[in-house]
């Protein structure tokens, strides 16, 4: 995958489930439960709410429409990921199966460059067990331990809990740990980027609906270099110039996104749906907490067809420079979005398709859809998109 | 009402960061200083040849409503007179007041204007280079842009070279035969 990643295709498509997948590893990464990745888990004192995948559980499992039988209590979801992650260098390849029905581990593996670190691939993980085994490969020599882990959980944080371990697979672990965990869904919501923020002082992370906003904008608004370069970004948006970005204070002194023009200032109430969205998707690649993976759906939502151009631009310049490590990933149904693609960013664009006797979703780089190239020289790609030849031809 | 300028450039993607500000100036000069100035993304052009061509086709009729249309293509070492009068004469077809004026040798080159002190090549070498852009241009933006602003840059950098908006027209003497062409024309507007 690149730096953006477009996901394109119709309604029910898959996109969505490429996402979801996205959050189970998440859920994964943070050491939640198989139950509580897939059925939500409650506000605690050490983390946020985390909602149910779309369906829980008893949705999880892939049901083949084609298939006379099915079978969805032993169904394994299995997960593949290379990930490397922060310059380290490293890759890694991390892999789970698990059982939705039942609620635990059906297999895992971790290896790093190549080298093993733990697999349960070959072990016999009978169902029944009260406990999942995995092999350790890096032990004494000679010896290749077996260790005992809770089913229920993933074996990746708990294996951070065995002595054995050796400090150079430790931090493996938590590298990919790390990388999985370390992603952001953002979908802001105009009402609440129209609110003022709960936090009152310096935020490094917007919430997923634009929650903290304002604070994250004043935040931002202190550094005068990245001040700068996103009121360059903002300044772009409207026609009518504007002269800057202001947090304005309530009685309790929480901060209020508002934009100053002709000397007036244009609290966040007053202004447009299009304008806070772009505003909040433009704060959020200037977070002082930046992801690994930033995710946001339907990007074009609210703001005006002519002004794609600079959405466009903006995700893909915050994601080249060799200094950011964000990885964004992205739906669009917009032909206008994809009409400013180059064609170097046809590699990472995607076609979701599902297939109408399975129910399976394929995902397709347009690079590798047949006869792409040369039918592009002929229309271009917001027609073909808007025709639905990309859907017809896969 | 504003005076309406539509800005054809040959790509709007990192084009229309040196021309919108420039334009925004030349009719500041020529006495229009809130003159609403677009430039033109849809139908996207994607090189000379293509935007010539998007002119005679669509844009001079869809866009009849603007007060005038510019076409600021790269002169890329070409002489486009010919070319510009074939445009001329489609214009006049279509009621559209039409001004042409090809950069020497490419768009980037009137930003570049404002920054001589930082090329480590003397201008008239600049300026004939026909492969400004890779040669030059993308190197300069490389050290003194930002990759994180809008445009890398290229709208903080083209606000420098408005600073010394007489060294521009004085290095880029099409420039200053552009201001001068869009001056007679709003004077001949004024007048009917």
């Amino acid at each position: 995958m690149g730096s953006l990643n477009l996901f394109l295709g119709t309604n029910a498509s898959g996109k969505s489930n490429f996402f979801d997948a996205l959050r189970v590893l998440q859920g994964i990464g943070y050491g939640f439960t198989v139950d509580e990745v897939l059925n939500g888990k409650p506000k605690t004192a050490n983390s946020d709410i985390w909602e149910q995948i779309r369906g829980g559980s008893s949705r999880a499992t892939f049901v083949d429409k084609s298939a006379e039988r099915t079978d969805t209590v032993e169904g394994v979801i299995r997960f593949r990921v290379k990930l490397s992650s922060g310059g380290s260098g490293e890759v890694f390849d991390y892999g789970i199966g698990i059982s939705a029905a039942q609620g635990c581990v059906r297999e895992e593996h971790l290896s790093a460059d190549g080298q093993e670190i733990y697999d349960s691939r070959n072990l016999s993980n009978d169902i029944s067990q009260p406990y999942f085994q995995v092999k350790y490969y890096r032990g004494t020599v000679g010896r290749q331990p077996h260790f005992s882990f809770e089913k229920s959980k993933p074996v990746l944080h708990q294996i951070l809990q065995k002595s054995e371990i050796e400090v150079e697979d430790r931090e493996s672990v938590k590298i990919c740990i790390r990388a999985l965990s370390n992603t952001q869904r953002i979908d802001p919501s105009p009402s609440v980027l129209r609110e003022y923020s709960s936090a009152q002082s310096w935020v490094r992370r917007m919430g997923e609906h634009g929650e903290n906003f304002a604070a994250l904008v004043k935040t931002i608004l202190r550094n005068s270099v990245n001040r700068d370069r996103y009121l360059s970004w903002l300044k772009q948006l409207t026609p009518i110039e504007f002269e800057d970005v202001v947090i304005l204070s309530g009685a309790v002194g929480e901060p209020l996104f508002a934009l100053r023009e002709g000397g007036i200032d244009y609290p966040a109430p007053v202004l447009s749906d299009g304008t806070l969205r772009f505003a909040a998707i433009a704060a959020a690649f200037f977070q002082e907490d930046m992801p690994d993976i930033l995710t946001i759906e339907e990007i074009e939502n609210g703001i005006h067809a002519s002004r794609l151009r600079l959405l466009v631009e903006l995700l893909k310049t915050q994601t080249q420079s060799s200094l950011d490590w964000t990885q964004v990933m992205a739906t669009t149904h917009s032909p206008v979005v994809l009409a400013w693609l180059e064609d170097k960013d046809y590699k990472t664009t995607f076609y979701c398709k599902r297939d109408e006797q399975t129910g399976a979703s394929t995902i397709t780089p347009l690079s590798k859809i047949p006869k792409f190239h040369e039918i592009l020289a002929k229309q271009p790609i917001s027609d073909l998109f808007a025709e639905g030849w990309l859907e017809a031809t896969l | 009402m504003s005076f309406r300028v539509l800005v054809v450039p040959e790509d709007p993607r990192n084009n229309g960061y040196i021309l919108d500000p420039l334009v925004v100036r030349i009719l500041a000069e020529c006495g229009k200083p809130n003159a609403r100035v677009t430039v033109l993304t849809n139908p996207r052009a994607q090189g000379y040849e293509h935007a010539k061509q998007l002119l005679k086709d669509q844009v001079l009729a869809i866009y009849s409503h603007q007060d005038l249309v510019l076409f600021l293509p790269d002169a890329d070492g070409k002489d486009r007179s010919q070319a510009f009068e074939e445009l001329a004469a489609v214009a006049d077809q279509t009621a559209v007041d039409l001004l042409c004026c090809a950069a020497v040798q490419e768009v980037e080159t009137w930003l570049l204007a404002g920054h001589t002190e930082k090329l480590d090549r003397p201008w008239s070498e600049v300026r004939n280079d026909v492969s400004v852009k890779e040669n030059v241009f993308i190197p300069f933006l490389e050290r003194y842009g930002d990759p994180k602003r809008a445009g890398g840059g290229r709208d903080i950098l083209m606000k420098e070279t408005l600073g010394n908006y007489r060294g521009l027209t004085d290095r880029c003497p099409e420039l200053r035969e552009l201001e001068n062409r869009i001056r007679q024309l709003i004077e001949s507007l004024t007048t009917l």
